[in-house]
């Protein structure tokens, strides 16, 4: 094999390979639209680049108040006067806009994009700003310094901004702990290859191919080619060191989830609220995968620890541990599919979500009308292959599992099966299948490294 | 067994005709309107499991294979597959009259196609523009397009059965059963 790949840290975007880490524990999201001339929009654009937080590990005690990160859709890079040849360089999926993949994604219905908050998914979006804080306090002053720029510079409008908070003990609004389970990266998080890599025999792991997520590097298809071609990506300069990210705001109907799970386990044959919970989602609260803690929720385990996130699927091939159609399972099936991670380990992706809104207090059954959900955040080199490609024909469909027309039983909706089946003996039947999770709006985005970041700001992209 | 284009009772038809010049743009948009206005016109073939046009616009020739030369089609070419039940022969002669209406708008933009696109001057045309199918892999080429529709709605009755009956006693369980699925035949 080649030698371990050196990564440009000083030119990637931080928070990609590496996540900030939960001392920065609220993070704005603010969706820009550019309504001036390109060369306008490019001084103010300038103004950001001194800002923008790179991948380069901080020295010990040097962690910054706030970070700011930039990302742009394919309405935004011609807004910012990037040429048609250019943008034809990306990827048809990112050019289309996530609003118009709507049917392909399942957000229909009530997530129909028509539907979508304002300033989601009609090419309006251009630049995201991602600003992260430790205190609020740090947090208002980035947002007011990045809104007088705009004003400043004129023609410039955030057209939706979306704040959100870290949960006690880094929970998702369910209940669950959420985002530590990460792929791990060749030249990045080796330690994590064990749970995060490829299952291979023999109960090695090894790290995935950077080039998975972020452009410029081999990826797993590449990093075996004797003639070194790297995967496709934008137009240089554009395409080195930097990568596709989704941003989905997500609502979760937490009232509901709790209803529809103290009925269903009235018949549970057990009458175990907490373990059918557990069983649909295939971790326990505390993140204890259910393969290996099937019973009951282990103390004092913490699946962060090194080791933690270490499990595979093969002793586990009928569903008796975890149900196949756990959505852990089917999110990121592991060696579940059998072939040695072949058909599954080139559809990761690394994930920084964040919760928004208030906690529902715990026992409330009945909705208190308020927003609360998740703005999830991925990162990949292929939009349709990585993030696609599981929300498609993993969680939307069953096939590959063997689950027919069943659909992942948090995320879908009712017009699949309608049930999730939780095997046992006898087995379970989870039904009816409700909506928990609605999608409130969502952009396709490229954040670019920090060379190509200049040469959009100073006209010379292409 | 014997044909490469059967495997079980399905057959596997493909014919490969080139595109008059000038006229792929409208039978591109043709056949994509086809899926905008109601069902498939191979609905109306009901022997197919599954039918399929494509356009090939050109070879892809990748600089990075260093061909001696690169190689490209003069016209652009339309494919036709289709998987069905049963003898081509009946199957086209099905296709030729229930798809008359389509056929001139799809075959006739081809090179070669008979003035009147129906009957069995456009069979010979397929006929002669078949393609030999080398492999013909089928999951399950001993079911008919009847028997797996079939197949699917007895799993659909079963699951809701499954799903409605949880929790009975075994005396009610046999009780329903008998009176939603019924004895096994």
């Amino acid at each position: 094999m080649a030698a371990p790949v050196r990564m440009d840290l000083g030119d990637i975007q931080g928070d990609i390979l590496r996540a900030y880490g939960n001392a920065y524990d609220c993070t704005t999201y603010a969706f820009v639209k550019i309504e001036c001339p390109p060369e306008q929009a490019r001084v103010w654009f300038s103004g950001l680049l001194g800002h923008v937080t790179t991948a380069e590990p901080w020295a010990e005690g040097e962690k910054p108040l706030t970070t700011l990160n930039v990302a742009v859709t394919a309405s935004g890079l011609r807004a910012l006067g990037v040429s048609e040849d250019v943008v034809g360089s990306f990827s048809h999926e990112f050019r289309d806009g996530m609003s118009s993949r709507a049917q392909l994604l399942g957000d229909v219905g009530p997530s129909d994009p028509k539907r979508w908050e304002r300033g989601l998914g009609t090419g309006d979006a251009h630049v995201l700003l991602t600003i992260n804080a430790q205190q609020t306090s740090d947090h208002r002053r980035a947002l007011g310094k990045l809104r007088h720029a705009m004003d400043t510079a004129g023609g410039l409008r955030i057209i939706h901004q979306q704040d959100t908070e870290l949960l006690p003990g880094s929970r998702e609004h369910f209940g669950y702990a959420d985002g530590f389970a990460q792929p791990a990266i060749e030249g990045t998080s080796d330690d994590k290859a064990r749970g995060g890599g490829v299952p291979l025999k023999n109960d090695q792991w090894r790290p995935l191919a950077p080039g998975e997520f972020v452009l410029g590097y081999p990826d797993e298809d590449t990093r075996v080619d004797p003639k070194k071609r790297l995967p496709s990506a934008p137009a240089a300069p554009l395409g080195r060191n930097g990568t596709y990210m989704v941003w989905r705001k997500l609502h979760q109907d937490v009232a509901l989830w709790r209803r529809v799970m103290r009925d269903a386990a009235q018949l549970y044959h057990d009458g175990d609220q907490h373990k059918l919970e557990a069983k649909v989602v295939g971790r326990w609260p505390n993140g204890a995968p259910l393969v290996t803690y099937p019973d009951q929720e282990p103390v004092g385990i913490d699946p962060k620890t090194p080791g933690g996130n270490d499990f595979r699927y093969d002793k586990d091939k009928d569903g008796m541990r975890c149900p196949l159609g756990a959505h852990v399972r089917r999110s990121n099936p592991r060696d579940a599919l059998g072939f040695e991670g072949h058909l599954s380990f080139r559809h990761r992706m690394i994930r920084r979500g964040m919760p928004y809104g208030k906690v529902l207090p715990e026992g409330v059954l009945t909705d208190d009308g308020e927003d609360r959900g998740l703005v999830f955040v991925s990162f990949q080199g292929s939009i349709s292959r990585q993030f696609e490609g599981v929300q498609v024909q993993w969680l939307n469909a069953g096939n590959i599992f063997g689950l027919g027309h069943d659909k992942d039983f948090v995320l879908g909706d009712p017009h699949g099966t309608g049930k999730m089946t939780i095997q046992g003996k006898p087995p379970f039947f989870l039904a009816p299948q409700e909506v928990f999770v609605l999608t409130r709006g969502g952009e396709y985005l490229f954040v670019p490294g920090m060379t190509a970041l200049a040469a959009l700001a100073d006209g010379t992209a292409g | 067994m014997g044909s490469p284009n059967v495997a079980g009772q399905a057959y596997a038809f493909m014919a490969m005709t080139p595109i008059k010049p000038g006229e792929e743009c409208p039978l591109a948009e043709y056949l994509r309107g086809l899926r905008a206005h109601g069902p498939s016109p191979l609905a109306r073939l009901a022997r197919t499991h599954i039918g399929r046009f494509v356009i090939v616009p050109d070879f892809h020739n990748d600089p990075t294979w260093k061909q001696r030369r690169e190689e490209h089609l003069d016209l652009n070419y339309l494919i036709f597959t289709s998987n069905f039940d049963g003898a081509l022969d009946s199957y086209l002669d099905e296709l030729c009259e229930r798809l008359a209406p389509e056929a001139s708008e799809i075959w006739g933009r081809c090179v070669g196609c008979p003035e009147s696109a129906r009957g069995a001057a456009l069979k010979a045309y397929l006929k002669h523009n078949q393609i030999k199918t080398g492999i013909f892999f089928t999951a399950y080429g001993h079911a008919t397009v009847g028997e797996v529709k079939q197949a699917l709605r007895e799993r659909e009755g079963m699951i809701a059965f499954a799903v409605a009956s949880q929790g009975l006693e075994p005396e009610a369980l046999q009780k329903a059963f008998l009176a939603e699925i019924g004895i096994a035949r």
